[in-house]
């Protein structure tokens, strides 16, 4: 028998193969190791970030489940909780006692309850309604208070590009 | 490419060189002397020298490990650089004896660390990969051979040097591949200890546990060394500085591993102590799925004072991190303070989870009854917490005593009036004795069916009563219990708060309603309650499932 995280990890593969959410799609890079995965986001539908399809990369601690995965869009982004780099800020991926941005409550933290699908739906509603009050990316949150207009157009390009089409 | 490119530079420069000499010389001697006294040429030979080792590198590595994974290579480059750094350190200490066998040796030794680290991260690699095959098991076997052989005959070396020409260098030597020795041992136990876990079927509960001790003795093994070497070295040469950074992380990870160890038999001990196993019935009324690692639970299974119920071992390591439910988040260490009160409590007090104040409508469960009232004899070891005080003396038939053999017995000096406190202080405690195993039954039956909910109404309604009665200055009746007493025959006045309990040992089936008639005015309300609980129930396993 594998270690557990191993195990767990191949469950939830399991379980995302037989029965994927909508508009997420996620899975190893490669079968010989369950610790990094990749995942495809769409856009959630009536956002600016509506019709892209963003990949990110997760990549799993060796004690997973106790500590939570870290994930990292792999595309150019422009959202308050994502930093520059594509590291995503949402609470549920931060373990109990480290709060980077100090405003959050142990109860949203991460406990082995979450998942990969849990993880993954939370983002999607993130792009869908991001908190502007943590500010991962500082621009971003700014923008997305002050300039509505000038974040959805940089919303469309992004979303543009995940598609491979020319900028408008 | 880059490396193919100065792998061809570094051999024509070398030969170059060494036809330069041997042209301008002629003989064999001749030419090695000019060699080694010409700068430049000495500088191309270590450059050729130091690729040869990088090559030899990487056709070990080939043999023994393949292709490197990306997170393999850059740990080894990450701790190379540390270990040259530190190489460099060291030579300082030992200037006075600089000389290529010098530099020869320390190349070889960091050369054979490079594979002690990657063997230890293929081995870690080990527990992650669902793919484990015959050609891993020899290489990592193979090469775990051949390094501690290195290892312990550059130890052996360097203690005959240092025993023959006193302390030189070679102490440096012999301190750094003993530490690469124990590092050898660690890794051989991890690999034992993951092959052993990878051949069985069924999950190795107690491997974490193992691993966690390996780790302690190892790094305590290590701190040991590494305060033997440095006191050493300040006795003979000057601070090693350069083992300084590894001592610290050694330290760190010492203390993490303690830290580790510590909380671990917290963990256990609370596990032991504090929250029942889960029974079948229990199980399956849940949903059977441990939530920490989405397997299935047949057998040691724990239950929170929350009703949440997950593998033991699964429980565990996560208590080792956090003293919270997964699911809910109740503290489960703040839970039980009622009873912490009143020392280790065998069950956890439901009064503050989230749904217990109203988690009551079931029958008692199935099982031994615990004796409704702490006096009873003999106290069973649930009641072992809270020595209740014995039970006052009874007083003899008051109707066949004279007005004033009463007002005697009574009396009002201090005595009696100290006597008549302390009686009503012990009739206090056993009354919130009571309360507890209430509220414990209410925990246990939170989980059985909710049409039965009257019997707990019913017997709250007595412990309220209780409460009342309490205050009544000559109360020594309420320890008069009978346990034994059965719902329909016990007078409403009567003080003892289970009284189902007898029956539902013969009969788990669920109550018949005109047993409860004492509480028909509290039945509707107590229906409305179950319905609620019923739904927020579903609802939650709902949320569960999704």
């Amino acid at each position: 028998m594998a270690g557990s995280a191993l195990r767990r990890l191949m469950a939830e593969y399991k379980q995302l193969t037989i029965n994927p959410p909508e508009g997420i799609i996620a899975g190893p890079i490669n079968e010989e190791n369950f610790f990094e995965w990749e995942a495809l986001i769409t856009g959630p539908e009536g956002t600016c970030f509506e019709g892209g399809i963003f990949p990110a990369k997760l990549v799993f601690p060796p004690d997973y489940p106790l500590s939570p995965p870290k994930m990292q869009f792999i595309c150019e982004m422009f959202h308050p909780n994502i930093y520059s780099d594509g590291r995503v800020c949402i609470s549920i991926l931060h373990a109990p006692g480290d709060d980077p941005m100090g405003y959050e409550s142990s109860a949203e933290r991460w406990s082995p309850v979450q998942s990969v699908e849990k993880i993954l739906l939370s983002v999607v509603s993130m792009l869908a309604e991001p908190n502007d009050e943590s500010g991962a990316n500082v621009d971003a949150a700014k923008m997305w208070r002050e300039d509505r207009d000038q974040f959805n157009k940089i919303a469309e390009r992004l979303v543009r590009k995940t598609l491979g089409l020319p900028p408008p | 490419m880059k490396a193919l490119l100065a792998t061809v530079i570094s051999l024509g420069l070398t030969t170059v060189v060494i036809g330069n000499a041997y042209y301008q010389k002629k003989q064999f001697y001749p030419s090695i002397v000019y060699l080694t006294n010409s700068n430049p040429s000495m500088a191309v030979m270590y450059l050729q020298a130091f690729i040869l080792v990088l090559l030899v590198g990487k056709l070990l590595r080939k043999i023994f490990f393949g292709q490197l994974r990306p997170a393999e290579f850059e740990h080894l480059i990450e701790r190379s650089w540390y270990a040259i750094t530190e190489t460099c350190l060291a030579f300082t200490v030992f200037r006075d004896d600089f000389n290529p066998k010098f530099i020869a040796l320390f190349t070889l030794l960091l050369f054979l660390k490079a594979f002690h680290w990657l063997a230890e991260d293929r081995v870690d690699y080990m527990e992650r990969s669902p793919v484990i095959g015959l050609l891993f098991h020899v290489r990592i076997l193979t090469l775990l051979m051949l390094l501690a052989h290195a290892d312990s005959y550059f130890i052996h070396h360097a203690y005959q040097f240092t025993a023959s020409k006193g302390p030189s260098v070679q102490l440096v030597f012999g301190f750094e591949y003993s530490i690469l020795i124990i590092m050898i041992v660690n890794i051989l136990i991890k690999y034992v200890l993951h092959a052993i876990d990878s051949r069985w079927e069924a999950p190795w509960e107690s491997k974490a546990a193992v691993l966690l001790y390996t780790e302690l003795a190892i790094n305590f093994l290590k701190v040991l060394l590494y305060i033997g070497f440095v006191a050493v070295m300040v006795r003979i040469y000057t601070l090693p500085l350069f083992a300084f950074r590894p001592m610290y992380e050694t330290m760190r990870s010492f203390k993490k591993a303690y830290n580790d160890v510590v909380l671990s038999r917290r963990a256990i001990r609370n596990m032991n102590t504090l929250y029942p196993d889960a029974t079948p019935a229990e199980l399956a009324a849940a949903d059977n799925e441990c939530i920490i690692c989405r397997e299935e639970m047949h057998t040691g299974a724990k239950k929170l004072p929350c009703n949440h119920i997950f593998h033991a071992a699964c429980l565990r390591l996560w208590f080792q991190r956090q003293q919270t439910c997964p699911t809910c988040r109740l503290n489960v260490l703040r839970a039980p303070a009622p009873e912490a009160a009143a020392g280790p409590a065998p069950a956890p007090a439901p009064g503050l989870a989230p749904h217990a104040p109203h988690a009551a409508p079931a029958p008692p469960p199935p099982g031994p009854p615990p004796p409704p009232f702490p006096n009873m004899p003999p106290p069973p070891p649930m009641m072992a917490w809270g020595m209740p005080p014995p039970p006052p003396p009874r007083p003899a038939n008051l109707a066949s005593l004279t007005t004033a053999e009463l007002q005697r017995m009574e009396g009002n000096e201090r005595r009696n009036i100290e006597a008549r406190l302390q009686l009503l202080r012990e009739i206090q405690s056993m009354l919130d004795a009571s309360v507890l195993l209430m509220q414990q039954y209410s925990t246990v039956v939170a989980n059985l069916p909710q049409n039965n909910a009257t019997v707990s109404t019913q017997t709250e309604t007595r412990i309220e009563e209780l409460n009342t009665a309490s205050t009544v200055p000559t109360a020594p009746s309420p320890v008069k219990t009978e346990p034994d007493v059965v719902p329909t025959t016990s007078s409403y006045k009567q003080p003892a708060p289970t009284p189902s309990t007898s029956k539902t040992i013969d009969d788990p089936s669920p109550m018949q309603p005109d047993t409860t008639t004492p509480v028909d005015t509290n039945r509707d309300k107590t229906d409305v309650d179950a319905a609620d609980e019923l739904r927020r129930r579903r609802l939650q396993k709902f949320a569960m499932d999704k």
